[in-house]
């Protein structure tokens, strides 16, 4: 009956279109207030800077969606990087040749969270935790501390630092990936059953969903994605250290958690995930043309985190004061089918 | 009856209040124990409560009768401090109380039974029942001799065997439900609720129960017994309100109302308590098990035919071996022994995944936990077993989905504003009924039921019986497990009875409840753990 | 009978047990393979250094038994060691430079309680975000310059061997102290049964919440102890100290037996995690191992914890 008006009314309140009208704010206020921030120039360099965060933010996205957590994508990255680095450099490998094989440690990294969390049943927090320990430990075990790759050819560099196709080359990868992870996430049936994991692991499992599958699914794919993140930012920085990536899980987990996934598993969104990107790297970007230093950038992050946090408590809130009406009042029966 | 009342001379010796209070009928009129004055009670936009009264008499055992939703248990967190009623009084032994919180509400001698048992599971048997029955004051030091001595005598005159050192994590349900009433007759609470304490307990514990609740009103405590078993309320209670919609249709004596005036009262009409009878003969086997074993199920050696276009009911008691049968056969405890054959073929089933590629469905008992996933769309939920076939390769097709939604909720009568709406709004017995149309779109041969209408109201428990009697007689065998004897009675065209783990016989035309009983029983009186 | 309870009282105390177990044989691989391990010097610098983790890793454990986490006490030591090192510098009295920090690191904790116990967030976003938030605070407030503490403060006026027994013993009393606490007082048992049944404990009566705000105020309080006793070390105050001290309170606990899903573990298995955590380092050095393996091996130890656990309930639900 009132359809289609409530409909608008839901997607006005809704967690991204709250998120899109900050980050609308948020250009305005810097396009206005710091100079070069609306230019072309400037958003190819947010695009370059954000690349790899986004990207450990897209795969992060549905690992939470099964109620879970990575805190070792960080480190992980440092790992390949300096895995890259030493294939490259000390044994001669081609850049292709050493990019596919640190996909592989990185799947074989994610495979290392996976068996223990799906074999074992032991608690993803911890889990990665351990490894984020772990892996971070082997990449300044490797390098003894200091031990940094450069001089990288600048065929390679390009992936970095370079256009194609008018966007920085890096970019058309991460949009790449943004499509790809979306429709795993919306429209297939791996992101359903990593709702439906996130919503009741147990449920899942008796309504005969291979959880333990999808579950690696999810841990091994962001061992890829960040091995992928790795490359991306060796070429952009054009050396590989073993601090590369510090604190990413960090922001990745922000960005998520800002574009409405809960961290209790089940709902979520993609493209909320990229506005939580998008909202974060513009105001870091923001900041440093308008002359504040870096830390603002930082403590701001943390500051809307938490409002994003607290906001949401309050929608679900009033969502359960509106869902226990329907509980004790069974609504009508539908007559017929109705068309969509 | 000997044992009765040497039970409730025990529970009697427990208690810490003196019997003067109790059967108070000839002296002067002594105010009600508990008043309740036309509470209400609205969250958001809806009426859980509207003008409730109630009283509870010294020495009485007060049933609440209702429906799921009407009102029983906001009505009980009105009670226990819990919620904070919106308007309306409460007076407890003729004194009006103001704002009841957890702890008040325990201070002035209000003790609740939960169904399901809050207990710490990291703490021990002992520990627990001190937290529960303690000051709550921070800088107390603690004594744990006491503790221990206090736990083993409570635990002793209920006549529970349960080590007050035991971590709670590694008791049964039914030894949780006992410390929880070893907590509730340790608080010397003088107005007792129970809500539907029997529901997971074997006989010989309700008998436990039966005599605590006698004990309690010998004793002049006032208990609030929520049940939706009648014969239970009949046995036990001295009157009976009867909740719908959230308001008191009305309180009766027990000895002046009859069970069908009763639900009438709770439905709002005439509900007719026959089961859809079976139409025509079954036909070939389609399950057939030899010596099934599961250790981790705890079943064995079961032997049992189920033919297309029959219905095999489950019986037994808790604890008897059902719902690990159930799990076993689809996959969730494996069987590490014996023959599956579906249609003559022997099958592996070694995960639900292999069970349902061969046929089997599966209702879970804990619907909520297992059975539909609350958050998510009825659509989501309908298609959730079924992404192989509905969805091939690993697109979604909404549109399929949808379509599958349409037809099931007409088919199965289901009342909701839409496919996209979420489970979690439904009542109970149309989450149930989604929970079957999950099932059905599998296209099983074999369908097991496990307490298919546990926790569903009257007017639904009957669409359901008559949804499972026509799927019966469009093919499919059926398996169905449940507690409830009349309708296991009455729905089953053969009757299996379990006992420790096995299957222990077989009834074939239309038994009584006693052989049934008999059978689960055995032929000692205690039952496998 | 006797017998059988000796038996329970190993299966009950299994996990303090073996890691001890670890920690007697990696002492005995040092005894025979670098003696020099057990000079008294250095060794009684090493344990003074190590005290403030284990004040740590004890608040660390209240969290972690309250089903709770607390990743931002590394941000919390840092500022609440330059607030107090900055008033050390202006001359402050002592008595205001000693409870400053335990008042600053509370009234953080106290932040991160209201957030996590009121609002009822999860408690890794919360102090995620404050643990940034802090850092870059500071940052920015600090811009990395060491703070130079008056000659009086270190050792607290002591001569340093003194200073450093003092510290250790102070840290053994509270730890013995808390571990009474933990079993023998109420308060103890309610954070207990808040991290085993949140619901449960509010029904009793017990106001699980208030107790998680409370925990992790003392846990920031601690955090600020731990940062005194960390500033009197050292005749400046490094605005980048207490890096990594949460990873290694954290896995201090693992370690030890505390579980992350809330309501067990016992503080004195916490205390052999951290001395064993503690003797891994030195023990590289001492063997001869780069000092840079000490994260992997960090991370090594706390999987085989975990895995450990996991296994041993593996095999107790295939048993049951």
């Amino acid at each position: 009956m009132s359809s289609p008006l409530k409909h608008w009314q839901a997607g006005l309140f809704r967690h991204e279109t709250i998120l899109l009208a900050v980050l609308l704010a948020e250009w305005l206020y810097f396009d206005s207030v710091g100079r070069r921030f609306g230019t072309l120039d400037n958003t190819f360099d947010i695009l370059r800077h954000s690349s790899e965060i986004g990207l450990l933010a897209l795969v992060m996205t549905p690992i939470m969606l099964t109620g879970g957590i990575d805190l070792s994508v960080g480190s992980l990255l440092g790992l390949c990087a300096i895995l890259f680095g030493k294939l490259w450099r000390d044994a001669h490998f081609s850049p292709a040749l050493a990019g596919v094989c640190t996909l592989g440690i990185g799947a074989m990294a994610g495979g290392l969270n996976a068996a223990l969390i799906t074999r074992l049943r032991l608690p993803p927090l911890i889990v990665t935790l351990g490894t984020y320990s772990l892996f971070r430990g082997l990449a300044e075990a490797i390098t003894h501390g200091v031990d940094t790759f450069t001089d990288f050819p600048p065929s390679f560099l390009a992936l970095g630092q370079e256009r194609r196709g008018g966007l920085p080359t890096q970019a058309w990868i991460f949009f790449a990936a943004a499509i790809g992870i979306w429709l795993l996430v919306h429209r297939t049936v791996f992101g359903r059953s990593f709702r439906a994991i996130g919503y009741a692991p147990e449920g899942a499992h008796y309504a005969g969903l291979p959880v333990e599958r999808r579950l690696a699914m999810a841990y091994v794919l962001a061992g890829v994605v960040a091995a992928l993140a790795a490359i991306i930012y060796t070429a952009r920085l054009g050396q590989a250290k073993a601090d590369a990536g510090t604190g990413y899980e960090l922001f990745a987990i922000t960005a998520v958690v800002l574009g409405g996934t809960s961290i209790f598993g089940g709902a979520g969104s993609v493209h909320g995930t990229l506005l939580g990107v998008a909202t974060i790297a513009v105001l870091s970007n923001g900041l440093v043309h308008t002359r504040q230093p870096r830390e603002v950038a930082g403590m701001l992050t943390g500051a809307l985190l938490l409002f994003a946090l607290a906001s949401g408590e309050v929608s679900k809130w009033l969502a359960k004061f509106r869902a226990h009406g329907h509980a004790a009042h069974p609504t009508p029966p539908l007559s017929a089918p109705d068309s969509p | 009856m000997c044992k009765t009342r040497r039970e409730e001379s025990a529970v009697a010796s427990v208690l810490p209040f003196s019997p003067a209070g109790a059967l108070h009928r000839t002296e002067a009129k002594m105010p009600p124990l508990l008043q309740l004055s036309r509470i209400s009670k609205s969250f958001g936009a809806v009426r859980a409560l509207n003008e409730v009264s109630l009283s509870l008499e010294p020495g009485e055992v007060h049933a609440l009768l209702g429906e799921n939703g009407a009102g029983k248990s906001t009505l009980i967190k009105v009670i226990t401090g819990a919620h904070t009623p919106d308007d309306g009084r409460i007076e407890i032994d003729g004194h009006p109380v103001g704002a009841l919180s957890p702890a008040r509400a325990r201070a002035l001698g209000i003790g609740c039974i939960y169904q399901q048992p809050a207990l710490f599971p990291d703490l021990t048997v002992a520990e627990n029942i001190a937290l529960r029955l303690e000051n709550a004051s921070p800088a107390r030091r603690v004594r744990w001799a006491a503790r221990h001595a206090h736990a083993k005598e409570l635990l002793h005159k209920l006549g529970a065997e349960i080590d007050p050192a035991a971590e709670v994590r590694q008791l049964s349900m039914p030894d949780q439900q006992l410390v929880e009433i070893a907590c509730a007759l340790g608080s010397g609470a003088r107005i007792v609720i129970m809500d539907e304490p029997t529901a997971s307990l074997t006989q010989k514990e309700q008998h436990l129960l039966f005599a605590v609740v006698r004990g309690l009103r010998a004793h002049g405590a006032g208990v609030i017994y929520i049940s939706h078993r009648l014969e239970e309320i009949f046995a036990l209670a001295d009157r009976v309100t009867v909740l719908r919609d959230g308001a008191s249709i009305g309180t009766n004596r027990i000895d002046e109302i009859h069970e069908a005036s009763l639900i009438k009262m709770m439905v709002g009409r005439e509900v007719a308590t026959i089961y859809p009878p079976a139409e025509s003969a079954p036909k070939d086997t389609v399950l057939n098990l030899r010596g099934l074993c599961s250790r981790e199920g705890g079943v064995h050696g079961i032997d049992l035919e189920v033919q297309a276009g029959e219905i095999v009911g489950l019986a037994g008691l808790v604890g008897a071996g059902r719902t690990e049968l159930a799990r076993t056969l689809f996959g969730i405890t494996p069987a590490d022994a014996g023959e599956i054959l579906l249609d003559g073929a022997p099958v592996c089933i070694r995960n639900p995944g292999d069970a349902i590629a061969h046929g089997i469905a599966y209702t879970p008992e804990d619907r909520r936990k297992h059975g539909v996933i609350l958050e998510m769309p009825i659509a989501a939920n309908i298609s959730m077993a079924v992404h192989q076939t509905l969805f091939p390769g690993m697109w979604l097709r909404l549109d399929a989905e949808r379509r599958l939604a349409l037809d099931a909720i007409r088919d199965l009568g289901i009342r909701t504003t839409g496919p996209s709406a979420p489970a979690g709004s439904l009542s109970g017995g149309n989450q149930q009924k989604v929970a079957l149309a999950r099932w059905l779109a599998t296209k099983p041969k074999l369908l097991i039921l496990d307490e298919p209408t546990q926790g569903v109201d009257i007017g639904a428990k009957s669409e359901i019986h008559k949804i499972i009697r026509r799927l019966a007689a469009e093919g499919l065998a059926v398996l169905m497990i449940s507690s409830d004897l009349p309708e296991i009675l009455g729905m089953s065209d053969r009757i299996a009875v379990m006992r420790g783990g096995t299957i222990v016989t077989i009834l074939d035309g239309k038994p009584d409840a006693h052989r049934v009983m008999a059978a689960a029983l055995g032929q000692s009186a205690k039952e496998a753990a | 009978m006797t017998e059988r309870s000796s038996l329970q009282t190993v299966s009950k105390y299994f996990r303090e047990l073996s890691v001890a177990a670890v920690l007697v044989v990696l002492l005995l691989v040092l005894a025979v393979a670098a003696p020099a391990f057990f000079d008294a010097q250095p060794l009684f610098s090493r344990l003074a250094r190590d005290t403030p983790t284990l004040v740590a890793a004890c608040g660390m454990t209240l969290v972690i038994l309250c089903r709770q986490i607390d990743i931002s006490i590394g941000s919390q030591f840092a500022v609440c060691g330059v607030c107090a090192g900055a008033l050390a510098a202006g001359k402050e009295p002592a008595f205001v430079v000693c409870v400053a920090p335990l008042l600053i690191g509370a009234a953080l904790g106290a932040f991160n309680g209201a957030l996590v116990a009121g609002l009822r967030l999860p408690s890794i976003v919360v102090t995620l975000a404050t643990m940034v938030m802090a850092r870059e605070g500071l940052r920015w407030t600090q811009q990395g310059v060491f703070i130079n503490l008056p000659d009086g403060l270190q050792w607290f006026g002591l001569a340093q061997r003194s200073g450093q027994c003092a510290l250790i013993v102070f840290a053994l009393l509270l730890l013995a102290a808390m571990a009474w606490a933990m079993k023998n007082l109420s308060a103890g048992r309610f954070i207990y049964a808040a991290g085993s049944d949140a619901e449960a404990a509010r029904l009793a009566g017990l106001r699980p919440r208030l107790t998680t705000f409370l925990v992790f105020v003392l846990m920031g309080a601690l955090t600020g102890l731990a940062a005194l006793m960390n500033l009197v070390q050292s005749p400046q105050v490094d605005p980048k100290s207490g890096t990594g001290i949460e990873l290694k309170a954290i896995a201090a606990a693992v370690v030890g037996g505390v579980a992350v899903s809330g309501g067990r573990g016992r503080l004195w298995g916490v205390f052999a995690g951290v001395l064993l955590l503690a003797c891994v380092n030195p023990a590289l050095t001492y063997l001869h191992v780069e000092a840079y393996w000490e994260k992997a091996i960090q991370g090594a130890i706390i999987l085989l914890a975990v895995v450990a656990d996991g296994l041993r309930s593996r095999k107790a639900r295939e048993a049951s």
